[in-house]
């Protein structure tokens, strides 16, 4: 199982050749806008804290039953999921994400194994992270939070239900048999990791993901077969999204500000972030993804008023980075900022 | 003391790493962001000098994206807030660390509470 560290879940893989570590944590960052325009990717402006759900009695019953860890999160606030698997002697790992139990790259219901027909995960060290919904070739919605149960997120739209809100993912290691034969020193292992939003007790409180803003993100196929992947090591979490201004009446701490706008990061001139992808062709995206209505419009349908921060931006200067196993960077997307952002 | 006899070394081929990508690295333009004088750092470097106070290896640390705790040990440091939760209960933790010390880092994980996994 993994462990709660600096904010971020820690895998380990004590068995496993050059005993292999992954880690998931969970970016803050600015709301891209709302429109036609495909956006390059937001910085990261640090982790959201992350805590235990057991600690915390008066979660939901359901909440508590799931298990797993909670965040604060502001709504129509974004996030990104930042991946981690060391060094370039550590196996790759197979990455599934869902959001509300919706696989977030075929729009299916989350199943634990992985799959090919399509391909319904990821893999680092090619896929550093993941900002939201695959919608099209090179193209994603990004994770918007919002209140579960008042129709915003993916999972209310797919489904017509609100049960489960949140992320799920799964992290699966390499087999170790595939991983020396393809290294020739090195084994692999796998573990596969869910994360959920908060269920919803209280609309308020919980909150979901919806689909915001187009974003030029790359999930690319997986360069390895299907049997290489060791899926006996699955291991799961359900993360719990909580509503920021409850926050501290949950766990006596502040939450995190709310990140600055896209208009005022623009302004700003800090750098937007670009990958450049391998030869791995892209995953084609979701149809059913791409058939869900947007944050921003469902919020004009609903209230009549424009979400704010919709206006389009330039971009300031886009950093490109390059694929490579071993980022010297833990979070080279992170923006070392002296704001309190 | 080993570790502090390779911190210098240990420094200069992280921030040459860098520099080869990043003029940003050099070893002026680091000194500065690190509030250090480049002599001092291309002596400390060198292992010329002890490793510097905790503030700078901070720095060092967020500069060169290393671990902070772990660029503190090198540098022969304990961080404020462990030091602090040490002498908070001296005899507990000595205790702890005594009896954690020769154990292989695979059981000492096993003693980090994990995340749990609950019905969903």
């Amino acid at each position: 199982m993994p462990t709660l560290e600096k904010n971020a879940l820690v895998f380990r893989f004590p068995k496993s050749a050059g005993k292999a570590k992954f880690s998931v944590d969970f970016q803050r960052t600015l709301r891209i806008p709302d429109s036609d325009k495909d956006y390059p990717l937001p910085p990261g402006l640090g982790r959201f804290p992350l805590r235990h759900v057991e600690d915390y009695p008066n979660l939901p019953a359901q909440t508590r039953q799931r298990g797993g860890i909670v965040l604060p999160v502001w709504q129509s606030e974004a996030i990104w999921l930042n991946f981690n698997g060391g060094s370039r002697s550590n196996p790759p790992f197979a990455i599934k994400v869902a959001a509300g139990k919706i696989n977030a790259v075929t729009g299916e219901q989350w199943s634990t194994p992985l799959n090919r027909n399509p391909q319904d995960y990821m893999v680092w060290p090619e896929q550093p992270w993941l900002d939201g919904f695959a919608i099209a070739p090179g193209v994603i919605r990004q994770f918007v939070a919002m209140p579960l149960g008042e129709g915003y997120s993916v999972e209310e739209q797919l489904t017509g239900e609100a049960e489960w809100g949140g992320l799920q993912i799964s992290v699966t290691p390499m087999r170790r048999e595939a991983w020396e034969r393809r290294q020739e020193s090195l084994w692999t292992g796998l573990e596969e990791v869910s994360f959920c939003f908060l269920e919803t007790p209280m609309a308020s409180d919980e909150m979901s993901l919806g689909a915001g803003g187009r974003m030029q993100q790359v999930i690319e196929e997986d360069p390895y077969d299907l049997e290489d992947w060791d899926m006996r090591a699955t291991q799961r979490v359900f993360v719990t999204l909580w509503h920021a201004s409850r926050w501290k009446d949950l766990t006596g701490e502040a939450a995190p500000n709310a990140a600055p706008s896209a208009q005022d990061y623009a302004r700003s001139g800090l750098p937007w972030y670009a990958h450049y992808a391998t030869d791995q062709k892209p995953l084609p995206g979701s149809g059913a993804l791409d058939s869900v209505r947007s944050v921003a419009d469902l919020h004009k349908d609903k209230t009549g008023a424009t979400l704010p921060g919709s206006q389009d931006v330039t971009p300031g200067p886009v950093v490109h980075l390059a694929p490579d196993r071993t980022p010297e960077q833990e979070t080279p997307r992170e923006v070392k900022s002296d704001d309190s952002w | 003391m080993q570790q502090c006899s390779t911190f210098g070394p240990h420094i200069r081929a992280l921030r040459e790493a860098k520099a080869k990508r990043d003029p940003a690295f050099s070893l002026r333009q680091l000194s500065v962001r690190c509030g250090v004088t480049p002599s001092y750092l291309s002596r400390l470097e060198r292992d010329d000098v002890a490793p510097p106070g905790e503030e700078v290896l901070r720095r060092l640390a967020g500069e060169l994206d290393q671990d902070v705790d772990v660029m503190l040990a090198m540098g022969g440091k304990i961080s404020t807030d462990l030091r602090k939760a040490i002498l908070a209960r001296p005899q507990l933790f000595a205790d702890v660390i005594r009896t954690l010390r020769d154990m292989p880092q695979e059981a000492v994980l096993r003693l980090v509470r994990e995340v749990r996994d609950g019905d969903w």
